[in-house]
């Protein structure tokens, strides 16, 4: 989150949203943009709507979900994707501002 | 469980942001590029 807050501007500057989905209820999601700072839209699914949708894989026995990413360009059309294998496998935001950039 | 797959249209949805406004994918379509993030929860 913190990395994505950081590279903000630079998504803003390329006509780019960013959207943060997660299982909390909106008082967690309220709770932690104040405490953080966040600059993006925030949507708590707490009935897994968008998560089910999307595929976000729950690993029980690591006590978790795992992190995705995708890029949805203008056209609706999906231009990268990444479940992550582990807590911590996330994509560098380069990866995307520089898909991004290539794709305009 | 489906998975998003590259390269195909992005299934739409609609929720409600934290302050109760009304947000949908189809509501960027032709406007912005959206990055989708689905977190490990905040911790």
């Amino acid at each position: 989150m913190a990395q994505l807050r950081r590279d903000y501007q630079q998504f803003v500057k390329l006509d780019t949203e960013i959207i943060v989905a997660g299982p909390e209820k909106a008082e967690a999601f309220r709770d932690y943009w104040a405490k953080e700072s966040l600059p993006f839209i925030g949507l708590p699914d707490p009935e897994h709507h968008v998560l089910k949708l999307y595929g976000q894989e729950v690993k029980l026995f690591k006590l978790g979900r795992l992190p995705a990413q995708m890029l949805i360009d203008k056209s609706g059309n999906v231009r990268f994707v990444h479940y992550g294998h582990s807590m911590s496998d996330i994509p560098p935001n380069q990866e995307i501002i520089d898909l991004i950039v290539m794709n305009m | 469980m489906s998975r998003v797959e590259l390269n195909t249209q992005a299934p739409n949805f609609t929720l409600n942001d934290f302050n109760g406004k009304s947000v949908s994918l189809a509501d960027f379509a032709g406007q912005k590029n959206v990055v989708v993030v689905f977190n490990r929860g905040f911790f």
